[in-house]
């Protein structure tokens, strides 16, 4: 065991129970084939009670630095279904596939190559090796497979349905990732549990293949085609050379496509019919793939795609074309190809191959060749005999000596050495070499060059499930120098069962749903009602909350808007966080804080705390509130014979309503404050500028709203800070709202500004107005000691007495204001007192 | 959008057909059994006692039909009347709502009309509604005729069944049968919900975001 991930082999260990031992571990695996790969895997082998298993393991970081980076993905008993393979990435050699085999599944994961991955791959095939054996037991394995999930399936043949669970989605959810991959896992699920669903069922398949030799199609294909007793299920008929002329060649052009079309139509099996599923052609190559009409409907997602390989290593006269198709649950391809020429030139051969496989793309779903189930490799191969000339050879035809003729085959020989379709399959040869045949005849070449004969027209086949039936060449057609070859196969289409298919279907969606809904994220609250102690004017309080995230995800959460509504709470309240996340079993205090600062009887809201792709929760917050001065109305407030928690119910109504009588000319509170700062504060320096402390502030208000004789309970500097938050927040400002912008205008003319307030505000609020002004004036008279001039002044008051509907909105309007109440700081005000009636 | 339509392949590629999300909300009188309905038919479950839900559950479940699979997201409200202001930011966008009332009270009854007439004036115009008249179980209390209910529902244009979200009766058969009259075409399902749906597909995109902290 490599010493390095000794760290990341004891967290994987911790995995498992004691008696559970993980042997050894790979790193850095990724499944090939996923759209999901971005999630990091780890292999795992365990061993207990003397049987292996095989882990997959989804990792949040590449190398795990916690218990609670991995969940067990798949767990696969390594009995004897299991087998385990490495394949090499073409243009690739710094990796490798691990492909994994077991009952009906395949798992591939790229790993690097390297001192881990043969270590590990050793370890795994010895542990199958001992497995083989002995009788094993894996029920120990239930426990990592998401059991709970499959109900169903508790057998041990079983064992490896449950593997394929859901564990993706888990994980995603688990990690609060939202379920987007829904329809990506849902497809992986079903192609795992394929087995469930589908059964096999065999079709017959038709493979042809002839270098025509640019000859035009003249005698019946019969002899070919409909060689077979019964009628195929698919044919798969390629031609190569079909037209050698040089409008084929550089225009890809040919009216040969279709009449050779025309032949292959009328030369098919009479006792069925056939529909074309694609045809397709590049410059002599052609594939034609028919499919008996009673299977055309379970044919789908057909594509093709060519390949030049020819001259420049791009030109049509040599190359490959492929059609690729889905009958019923099977991928199958067809590959029909020309291979570079010349005896000499087998490793071209080899490299066409390559180059075929590396540049077909069809542009679905799988896009290369390699990627289908079922592929048929048919063609022109153009291997030759080597190192017997032609009489050698034709002398050991005649002798039947096939075996050392097929040994000198260059596509054998290459094929042996894995050069060239090293997966693929061929069967046994049995007929005569179809090249190279003096044209309507059956001997080989008699002409001067007299090319010794070969095997260059071969069809191979590569997937589970094929048998080879037939493999043979057609001698009796006779218009090309080669003679046409096919073969036929049984082959095991994998056909879904729709009842069964509906009910693996229902099955995952409903357990899909339940992690969904498992992984939500779940918090409780400690209470939904909020009260508050009585809301005072200015006195905040506070009330906590705890929520608790109960579920499995990290909750992110947030109050959010009512319909139609600005904000997520009222301006009396303040949430703090009002968003964030929690962990899994943590907590989050919330903090609501109520600042009142109008005229409510009472707070009320409805919060609601949403989490993000969750549930909703309503909190209610309310509070009862007290009346203060400092909200009311300056009218109300004039008519207010006692402080006003004084007054009763119907006393406080009265005056609201403005049915009872206007006793003052400005509300007592105002004159109380700022009588006191007439006779204590006109020398304070600097005396709007002190900030007071707040229970100072909040003795003063009550000092004014229950009223007292004693004298006012806090500094001047105090009395001039609830003078100013006064004028700043009852409910009307002194000057109107309707009229700032007359005043602003009319601000450069003293004159003007005293009509507007004579015509414009009532006599209450013009009262307070010049009242205030007086005071300020006064206050003027004592510039020397207080440090106050006029401008100074009418830029603070400016801002209050005409303050804003909503705090600062318009502070370049500031100006206009100042300059307005500058008039009434500098010019005799004893005119403008005299009733303007 | 709340909805999506997305078309489900076969492993071997063949469509599967549509699956359609919608969003389904539960509306009624508190304690009529909305939330033991939503228990019963995405966990099969039911407690005596059921805690009374002050916000909007959420859970999701889906429905296979013959051609589509119907994948449900449903609001299960509280019936309380102090949150009835807050109903509109469920209702809103909702292509199906199921209205509870308790057969063996005629006031959710009364309750249950008020939601309907509410949902036909404020609610997508081509919501689907169904009525459900639950605690079927206990018709030897009944209060409220199956004729009677059947009849208003009749008028209104409602799918109706009596349930029981204790023995499980018509609960399937309920949303089943929301699924079924539900438009499955792209465009009915396209439009639909833009309000308090949840995004699976998409992502939350934060529609719902809050405005500033408040001042
Ligand atoms: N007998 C009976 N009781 C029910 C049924 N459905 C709900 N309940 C009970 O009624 C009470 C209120 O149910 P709940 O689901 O909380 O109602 P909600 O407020 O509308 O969500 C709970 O005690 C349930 O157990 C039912 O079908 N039959
Ligand atoms: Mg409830």
């Amino acid at each position: 065991m490599l010493v390095v991930y000794q760290d990341v082999v004891n967290i994987v260990q911790s995995k498992f129970s004691s008696t559970e031992v993980v042997k050894c571990i790979h790193l850095n695996v990724s499944p090939v084939n996923e759209s999901w790969n971005e999630v990091h895997r780890i292999l795992a082998l365990v061993e207990c009670n003397s049987s292996y298993a095989l882990f997959v393991f989804i990792t949040k970081k590449p190398k795990p630095s916690s218990i609670s980076d991995l969940s067990v993905e798949t767990a696969i008993p390594i009995d004897s279904n299991f087998s385990c393979d490495t394949e090499p990435i073409d243009n690739c050699q710094s990796h490798i596939i691990f492909i994994v085999s077991f009952r009906n599944r395949k798992l591939q994961f790229k790993i690097e190559i390297g001192v881990e991955s043969s270590n590990f791959a050793s370890e795994v095939i010895w542990s199958k090796e001992v497995s083989s054996s002995n009788k094993l037991d894996f029920n120990w394995l239930g426990k990592y497979t998401c059991a709970t999930l499959d109900q169903n399936s508790k057998k041990m043949s079983e064992m490896s349905d449950q593997c394929s669970d859901i564990p993706v989605l888990r994980h995603q959810l688990a990690h609060g990732q939202a379920a987007s991959n829904r329809e990506s896992i849902l497809r992986y699920q079903l192609k795992l549990k394929e087995p469930e669903y589908t059964q096999h069922q065999e079709f017959s398949i038709f493979v042809g293949t002839w270098n025509v030799n640019g000859q035009p199609p003249s005698v019946s294909l019969r002899p070919w085609l409909s060689c077979d007793e019964e009628p195929p299920d698919v044919y798969a008929i390629g031609f190569q050379e079909i037209d050698l002329s040089k409008e084929a060649f550089l225009f890809n052009d040919t009216p040969r496509e279709a009449e050779w079309l025309k032949y292959v139509m009328d030369g098919v099996h009479f006792k069925a019919k056939y529909k074309s599923v694609a045809v397709t052609r590049l410059v002599g190559m052609q594939l034609v793939v028919l499919v008996n009409s009673k299977h055309y409907q379970f044919v789908k997602n057909v594509s093709v795609d060519t390949v030049g390989t020819g001259l420049l290593g791009k030109m049509g006269n040599k190359g490959g074309v492929a059609v690729r198709l889905e009958l019923h649950n099977t991928s199958l391809c067809f590959v029909n190809c020309h291979l570079a020429a010349h005896v000499e030139e087998f490793e071209r051969r080899n490299q066409d191959y390559k180059d075929i496989n590396a540049r077909i793309n069809f542009r679905k779903q799988p896009p290369s060749i390699k990627d289908h189930e079922h592929v048929y490799w048919l063609g022109d191969l153009n291997y030759r005999i080597t190192d017997l000339n032609t009489n050698q050879v034709k002398t050991l035809l005649a002798r039947s000596e096939m075996i050392t003729l097929l040994k000198a085959d260059q596509l054998n020989q290459q094929k042996e050495r894995g050069s060239v379709l090293l997966d693929y399959t061929e069967g046994d040869i049995t007929f005569q070499p179809t090249y190279k045949y003096d044209l309507n005849s059956d001997h080989f070449d008699t002409s001067e060059k007299a090319r010794p004969p070969a095997w260059t027209d071969r069809i191979l086949w590569r997937g589970d499930g094929i048998y080879q039936l037939a493999y043979r060449s057609h001698m009796d057609i006779r218009i090309s120098d080669h003679k046409p070859v096919s073969a036929l196969f049984r082959s095991e289409i994998s056909v879904i069962d729709q009842s069964k298919f509906r009910r693996v279907h229902e099955d995952l969606l409903k357990k899909m749903d339940k992690l969904e809904n498992e992984f939500l994220p779940q918090v409780m609250v400690d209470q939904t009602e909020v009260t508050f102690d009585l809301v005072k004017f200015r006195e905040p309080q506070s009330r906590e909350i705890i929520i608790a995230n109960t579920g499995q995800v990290p909750a992110e959460f947030e109050f959010i808007k009512k319909l139609d509504e600005a904000t997520f709470c009222k301006d009396w309240l303040r949430i703090t966080p009002f968003c964030g996340t929690i962990d899994p079993g943590e907590k989050c205090d919330i903090k609501f804080e109520v600042n009142l600062e109008r005229e409510l009887d009472k707070v009320y809201d409805i919060l609601v705390l949403h989490l993000k792709g969750g549930k909703d929760m309503f909190i209610i917050v309310n509070g009862d509130c007290q009346k203060s001065c400092f909200t009311s109305s300056m009218a109300t407030l004039c008519r207010a014979q006692v402080p006003l928690l004084q007054m009763t119910e119907e006393q406080r109504k009265q005056a609201e309503n403005m049915e009872s009588r206007v006793l003052y000319s400005i509300p007592r509170e105002l004159w109380l404050l700022v009588d006191h700062l007439y006779r204590h504060g006109l020398k304070t320096r600097d005396l709007f500028e002190s900030c007071a402390l707040s229970d100072e502030l909040i003795r003063i208000r009550d000092w004014l709203d229950y009223g007292s004789l004693d004298p006012i309970p806090g500094s001047v500097q105090a009395t001039a800070e609830a003078f100013l938050l006064f004028l700043s927040f009852t409910k009307d400002p002194v000057v109107p709202f309707e009229i700032h912008d007359a005043c602003i205008a009319a601000a450069n003319n003293y004159q003007n500004c005293r009509l507007i307030i004579q015509q414009k505000m009532t006599d209450i609020h013009r009262n307070v107005f010049l009242y205030i002004c007086m005071f300020l004036q006064e206050m003027l008279r004592h510039s020397n000691d207080n440090g106050y001039d006029a401008k100074t002044l009418a830029s603070l008051f400016g801002d209050i007495l005409l303050r804003d509907p909503i705090r600062n909105s318009k502070p370049q309007a500031n100006r206009g204001k100042a300059n307005f109440v500058y008039n009434f700081l500098v010019n005799d005000l004893s005119s403008s007192l005299i009733p303007n009636k | 959008m709340a909805n999506r339509t997305g078309t489900a392949q076969r492993p071997n590629g063949s469509t599967q057909g549509k699956i359609c999300q919608f969003k389904l909300v539960l509306l009624g009188e508190s304690a009529v059994g909305k939330s033991s309905l939503v228990l019963r038919f995405v966990k099969g479950q039911f407690h005596e006692y059921q805690e009374s839900t002050i916000g909007a559950a959420f859970l999701t479940q889906t429905v296979c039909l013959d051609d589509t699979t119907v994948k449900f997201e449903i609001w299960d409200t509280a019936g309380q009347e102090r949150y009835h202001s807050l109903a509109p930011m469920y209702y809103r966008g909702a292509q199906a709502a199921i209205v509870v009332y308790d057969i063996t009270n005629q006031d959710t009854f009364g309750r249950a009309k008020t939601w309907v007439k509410e949902l036909q004036r404020q609610a997508s115009p081509t919501i689907v509604i169904a009525l459900a008249g639950n605690k079927q179980d206990l018709a030897n209390k009944r209060m409220v005729e199956f004729e009677e209910a059947q009849t208003y529902a009749d008028e209104n244009g409602l799918l109706f069944m009596e349930t029981s979200a204790k023995t499980a009766m018509n609960v399937n058969d309920i949303f089943l049968a929301i699924a079924k009259k539900l438009p499955k075409n792209e465009q009915a399902t396209a439009q639909g919900g833009s309000g308090q749906g949840r995004r699976l597909a998409e992502g939350d995109t934060g529609a719902k975001a809050a405005g500033n902290c408040c001042k």
